[in-house]
Parts: C-alpha cells; structure tokens; sequence
C-alpha cells in the first residue's frame, strides 16, 4: 500500500490526446440505466421495475419467433408511465460484440413498436460506429412482424459487423420477448 | 481428476449502472455459484438503498425518520456511520442530505441525522432527506468482493459503473477517461487487492454540444463542481473511495489531511488543464501523453 500522501504532483495534460490502449476496464460509463429511461420517455413520471422469469415456453416461443437462442433466464424490464398511463417498456440487455459486453437498451411503444435503442456502454477498442445515432435510428418503428436482420432493413458497418450483427439480434430477441411475454 | 479453472464476466443493470463481476480460478460450477450469489447480494444493497423503491430504507427514513426513530439493515447502518463520519470530517463538504427545494439556510450546527444502537435512525430536521448514491455503490462493491472471497474465488474484479475494486494476485489495469474528451483516456493504472472510483462531468455520448454541468453538486452551494472536471481516488475500500471522489471533485488539494486518513491516493484534473496526483501515487499512473 502507498504511504500516506504528503503532497501534490501536477502535470499539465493538453486536451484531445488520443492513446489507444489494450482493453481495460473503463472506469466511467457512457449513459446510466436513469440517464437512458428518462432520454426514451421524457414525460414519463415513474418507472416500475420487474423481472420477467422466463418459462421454458416463453424460452421456446422467442427462441421461434427470432432465431436466437435465448441465454437469460429472464429479463429485466420497466414500465414507463405518467399518471398511470402506459408510455410503454424500456428494456436493458446485452449481448456479446466482439469480444466483450455490449449493454444496450430498447425502449418500446405500448403496441410493440421500438421507441428507440441506445448504446449504454461499449467497452470494446473498436467497432464504436454502432453507438452512432443514425445506424440506431434504423430500428424506430420496427416490430416483430419486421424482418430486423443485417443487410436486409438493417445495415451493416463495416469494421464493426460482429458488433453491429449481435446488436440487430439482440433487438429482434426483444421484440419476440415483447410477443410472448408483454403483449 | 481436479475440475479445470474457468473464468467468468458477468453483467447485470443494478445501482442505476451496470454491475460487473469478472472472476476466476474456481471450476465453472462454483464459479457460476459464488457469481449468482454475489449479485443477490448487490440486489439487497440496491433494494436497501434505492431512493425509487418505497420499501427501502433510503425511502423509509425519508418518510419516517423525522417523526420516529427508523431501525434499518446493519448494511444501511454501516453506510449511513461512514457517510456521517465523513461528513463530520469535511465539514459538510460530503453530504448524503437532499436539499429541499426552497433551501436558504446553511448547514445545521448540529448532526441532522442520529444514529443509535440497534441500528436506529432519526432524523433532526422534518424537511431532510437523503441520497446515498454517492456512497451505497463503493459499499456494494465492497460486499461483492466479500462475498467472491468468502466462496473462496482466488481472483476477480468488481465494477459498478466506475466503482471499481480488484482482488487476488492479478494487477487489473484500469483505464481513466478523459473528462473532457470521453473517448479518450487520461491515463492508466494498475489496481491489486484495493478500489477505485472516478466522479467527472456527465458523459453524454449522444449529445454533441460538452457538457459543461458537473453531476457532483457542492452542498454549500447547491452549484455544480466546475474548477475540477474530474477525480478519481484509490483506497483499501470501494466505499471510501467511492464518497472521497466527491470530496476531493470539491475540496481539491485541500483534502491531503482527509486522504491521508482514509491512506488513499488521489488524482484530479482541473478546468486548466493540470492533473494534480498525491505524491504516493504519481509514480503508479501512467500518462497517456
């Protein structure tokens, strides 16, 4: 353990230097879960938290309804709501990019539709475009019926398809978790 | 045959952030198990200190506590001690008290919380409330590590949304961003058998426009932290750490004397550009310049 300290070192630190560095535990986050509901649903006056336990029949019905194979054994979702009306869900996930967690949100419509999706925290050194807002923009006003798939209504990044891919099967996971067990 | 030795990192939104546990050197099934049981126990701490939950003692105390002593967990009892002590010690600087919305008069000469035996709380002042966000995260880290060791897990590190603390051989390196560029990194450290925490300006990725508001409020004031742009301290407990952050974003260099009794090391970077770090420490951070 360092001694006590006596004094102060100081050294001036210019702004906008860039180093790239091995992965590492990045010590402040991009956007809070408190941050990311208020941004989704701005009028919003209190959020009720549950956790959804997954039956296996809820497992087996999202797991058909999106082709991913689902690997919680639950999900955490809020109610979003002003003077108990239902502005809709908001949904904290994550899922894999490239190596390491990728934490996301979706906000959904009280019909299911996606209200919006952020990017909460990316701790991977590259692959970042996917926190931008028009590639997340893409998939406001999707539901379940949408195909939701790379390449086709979603597109790819180049230089960050791993992250960008999981990313878009995690949001179609969701909207078959809204079917099931939501709607 | 002996179980090989797996790791593990696990991710789960609690204490308004993201929970991280990273672990290893136990086979996967213990692993697995001494995981799942530590975020149980972060769950009761967000459930014992959550101002949103109305059945937590956060949110019992603020309703009740002026009228009648309140008897909480140990857990809230002990955070509620540290954040008592701390407040004593910087003279107000550290404040877990929620300012109420017409709020003119300066600090209370006196405590406005008593903490008693058996746990119980009351609160001086009707119109006080309080916060114990900027403490209850480092404490919840604290008890994650506890509980890693207790299940006899040989490694790991705990992060809470910054609150950070790393046990076993292994150094953790730790990357600071910058606060004014969040992409960017400051500078690198290594953390073994001790905690860290950072407080800085809000981090907003999607916004263009910088932030200039700092989260961290000066309670003498009501006004937001602005000649320090962010700090970050290292001490044996995540819960030290986590309150001294706040302390130092608003006292600076003059809480050597603090530090030193917590024997916590602190670095800081001001609005001018100049990253103050306590002479203990300098040697162990690495520069990004």
């Amino acid at each position: 353990m360092p001694s006590a300290p006596r004094d102060w070192v100081r050294v001036a630190v210019p702004a906008a230097i860039v180093m790239s560095v091995a992965p590492a535990v990045y010590a402040t986050r991009y956007l809070t879960v408190d941050e990311a509901q208020h941004l989704a649903f701005p009028a919003a006056t209190q959020f009720t938290e549950a956790h959804v336990i997954f039956r296996p029949s809820d497992v087996a019905a999202i797991e058909r309804l999106s082709g991913q194979k689902v690997r919680s054994r639950g999900q955490q979702v809020w109610r979003a709501q002003a003077e108990g009306r239902l502005l809709g869900f908001f949904i904290v996930d994550y899922v894999i990019g490239k190596h390491l967690v990728i934490d996301y949100s979706v906000a959904l419509e009280p019909d299911g539709r996606v209200k919006s999706v952020e990017v909460l925290d990316y701790r991977e050194p590259h692959g970042g475009e996917i926190t931008s807002h028009s590639w997340l923009q893409q998939f406001v006003g999707k539901t379940s019926r949408d195909p939701v798939t790379l390449d086709r209504d979603i597109r790819n990044i180049s230089g960050a398809t791993l992250s960008s891919q999981h990313v878009t099967e995690g949001v179609k996971r969701i909207l078959a978790f809204y079917e099931t067990c939501l709607r | 045959m002996r179980p090989a030795s797996a790791s593990a990192r696990r991710s789960r939104p609690l204490l308004g952030t993201f929970v991280e546990i990273q672990a290893g050197g136990v086979s996967r099934g213990q692993l697995d198990a001494a995981i799942e049981e530590t975020f149980r126990i972060v769950a009761q701490v967000h459930r014992l200190m959550s101002p949103r939950d109305p059945n937590s003692d956060v949110s019992r105390l603020n309703r009740e506590a002026w009228a009648r002593a309140v008897t909480v967990h140990p857990w809230t009892s002990e955070v509620l001690g540290t954040a008592l002590e701390l407040q004593a010690a910087t003279g107000g600087l550290f404040d877990i008290g929620v300012a109420p919305s017409s709020w003119v008069d300066p600090l209370p000469p006196r405590p406005a919380i008593e903490l008693m035996d058996g746990h119980r709380v009351h609160f001086v002042r009707p119109d006080l409330s309080i916060d114990l966000g900027g403490i209850a995260k480092g404490f919840a880290v604290d008890r994650a590590v506890a509980s890693l060791r207790a299940r006899d897990v040989p490694h790991g590190v705990v992060n809470a949304g910054g609150d950070v603390a790393a046990f076993g051989r292994h150094a953790t390196p730790i990357a600071i961003r910058d606060p004014r560029h969040p992409r960017s990194i400051l500078c690198q450290l290594e953390l073994t058998n001790e905690a860290l925490a950072s407080s800085g300006g809000r981090i907003d990725l999607f916004e263009s426009a910088p932030v200039t508001a700092s989260a961290v409020l000066d309670p003498r004031t009501g006004a937001p932290a602005r000649t320090i742009l962010g700090a970050t301290v290292r001490a044996s407990t995540c819960m030290a750490a986590d309150a001294l952050t706040k302390v130092v974003m608003l006292g600076g260099e003059s809480m050597t004397a603090l530090l030193a009794h917590y024997r916590a090391s602190a670095l800081f970077l001001a609005a001018d550009g100049q990253l103050h770090i306590t002479s203990d420490w300098s040697g162990r951070v690495r520069l990004a310049a």
